[in-house]
């Protein structure tokens, strides 16, 4: 009974909580909307959020944002300035070179373009834009994190870890002795440091994308660029590193003759499997971390479609609709833990594909998986 | 679509800053975690061998300890049982030597009496033997004049005393 009500009480103390929370959102989206005159476009909000920007939001603002470093390579070479000169559609001018972010109608919508003679040319692109500089930061904390790890090893020994030492070993070994070992058997040790890393890289991008302020709040793994370079890391890593047998299953597979002499089906097929693997990564992850902040922002965005029916219904749907996004946040938090684990342990099994020797799959038909378990 | 055209500009920068990242782990991180892991699972493997092993000894340890305390516990009841029966057995003897000796003494004391007894009848025999003859000689005296006869006729007559005893 005291359970209950205490269950009770927290409940609604956080309900409470997101209301408050979700008023002053609620403020300046009708300021917004006053100073547009117009609707709201959904669309256009959840693709702005989703996507890459110049600057970087500062909360319960719309207009101010954090400046960033544009870097781009022109057409009479570099230019670097800040972001805070090209805001709101303002062009800026550098030596003789003319910049902005182009407009709604332009093919290059919501990037840099250079302008010669009114013709919009894009430039080469190296801005730490949101997303770059989300990066730079996860790559700061993953240091900071593994290193805290590695230095409790150098200076206290075999003292037992706590706190957040404690926490970050075990999930390194519970990534290394449940995924890497298992799977790679003997080459674990060579292989650990690359997929540890993704790991925690993935898992700590994940978590900063949820986090809606400051550091974190830039969608970097639901961002295809992010998730592509992964999975073709790990792609280089299983093809360059293979071995022999891996190449000849892949070009000569043990297959019946017919499947593969006059018509190359299963050739064809295995060259076609080794690009369709990274092409796998890349859109799991992608699709799995846009599509949980897809829904969050539309779950926060309906507060303001059933704003326009009254003040009543608004009320209702803030309610229900903070529920809602909080929970699934908390499905967040689980789906980036789990999204990390799925890329590190398919790069594992990808890359122990790439490993393979074979003997035992000749002889006994066995995959070299159940060999190197029964090892 | 916007959001699935990679940016170069990103691609770029990811590909730098997880070659620092990767580089960093690589150099300075994950070695240094891998072994100490290991190092310290061997010694918590040591510390439960070496543990098993205490225990083990401890056990037998204590089992050899009660073993030697029944042991001593059996041996003390023996040593006081034995000591009990010593101690009978030394009364007992005591006794019997206290009979003995007094049995002796009483023995010697009966000798001695017996000799006392038989010295003080010679004696007396003497004695009265003497006053007997004194008497006799002063009896006699008067009746023999013959020293001679007097003397045997007293012997015989003493004589025949003897026998008649």
């Amino acid at each position: 009974m005291y359970l209950l009500n205490d269950i009770l009480r927290k409940f609604s103390v956080c309900v409470i909580m997101a209301i408050a929370m979700a008023l002053p959102v609620a403020a300046a989206a009708s300021t917004n909307t006053e100073n547009s005159g117009a609707a709201i476009n959904p669309k256009e909000i959840i693709f702005e959020h989703l996507g890459d920007g110049y600057g970087w939001e500062v909360p319960f603002n719309h207009h101010m944002r954090m400046p960033l470093p544009v870097i781009v390579w022109g057409k009479d070479g570099l230019h670097c300035f800040m972001s805070s000169k090209i805001d709101h559609g303002q062009t800026y001018t550098d030596g003789s070179a003319t910049f902005k972010i182009a407009g709604k109608d332009s093919p290059y919508k919501g990037k840099i373009v250079e302008i010669i003679d009114g013709k919009e040319y894009k430039p080469w692109d190296f801005s730490i834009t949101k997303n770059v500089c989300a990066l730079f930061i996860t790559v700061i904390l993953v240091i900071l994190s593994i290193m805290s790890v590695a230095r409790w090893h150098r200076r206290m020994g075999h003292k037992a870890p706590r706190k957040f030492v404690g926490a970050l070993e075990s999930l390194i070994t519970f990534i290394y002795d449940g995924v890497i070992k298992p799977t790679l058997g003997a080459k674990a040790l060579k292989f650990a440091p690359y997929l540890l890393t993704v790991f925690f890289f993935i898992l700590y991008m994940n978590l900063l994308g949820l986090i809606v302020v400051f550091p974190g709040g830039a969608n970097l793994t639901g961002n295809i660029a992010v998730t592509l370079v992964l999975a073709l890391i790990t792609f280089f890593i299983t093809n360059f590193m293979g071995t022999k047998h891996y190449w000849k299953e892949v070009l000569w597979p043990d297959v019946p003759m017919w499947l593969k002499f006059p018509l190359p089906i299963m050739p064809v097929i295995e060259i076609f499997g080794v690009f369709t693997k990274p092409a796998a990564l890349t859109v799991r992850l992608f699709a799995n971390m846009m599509g949980g902040h897809m829904i969050v922002l539309v779950l926060t965005l309906l507060i303001f479609i059933f704003g326009a029916m009254g003040a009543a219904v608004a009320g209702a749907t803030s309610v229900v609709s903070v529920c809602f996004s909080v929970f699934m946040l908390l499905i967040d938090v689980l789906v980036s833990f789990i999204q990390a684990y799925v890329f590190t342990m398919l790069s594992t099994l990808f890359i122990a594909f790439g490993q393979e020797d074979g003997h035992a799959h000749d002889k006994h038909g066995n995959t070299p998986l159940t060999e190197i378990e029964q090892k | 679509m916007e959001l699935f055209t990679p940016d170069f500009g990103l691609i770029f920068w990811m590909f730098v800053a997880f070659a620092i990242l990767f580089f960093v782990l690589y150099k300075w991180g994950w070695p240094a975690i891998m072994k100490g892991v290991e190092s310290r699972a061997d010694l918590i493997d040591k510390g439960v061998e070496y543990a098993q092993n205490a225990k083990e000894q401890l056990d037998h340890a204590r089992e050899q300890a009660d073993t030697t305390l029944a042991e001593a516990r059996k041996q003390q009841a023996d040593m006081l049982r034995e000591a009990e029966r010593m101690k009978t057995q030394i009364i007992e003897e005591a006794r019997d030597a206290a009979r003995k000796e007094a049995a002796k003494v009483m023995d010697a004391a009966k000798v001695s009496i017996a000799q006392e007894r038989k010295e003080a009848e010679k004696q007396f025999r003497n004695e009265v033997s003497a006053f007997a003859l004194d008497i006799a000689a002063k009896v006699v005296r008067d009746e023999l004049a013959d020293k001679k006869q007097q003397q045997k006729l007293v012997d015989s007559l003493i004589g025949d005393m003897e026998k008649q005893n």
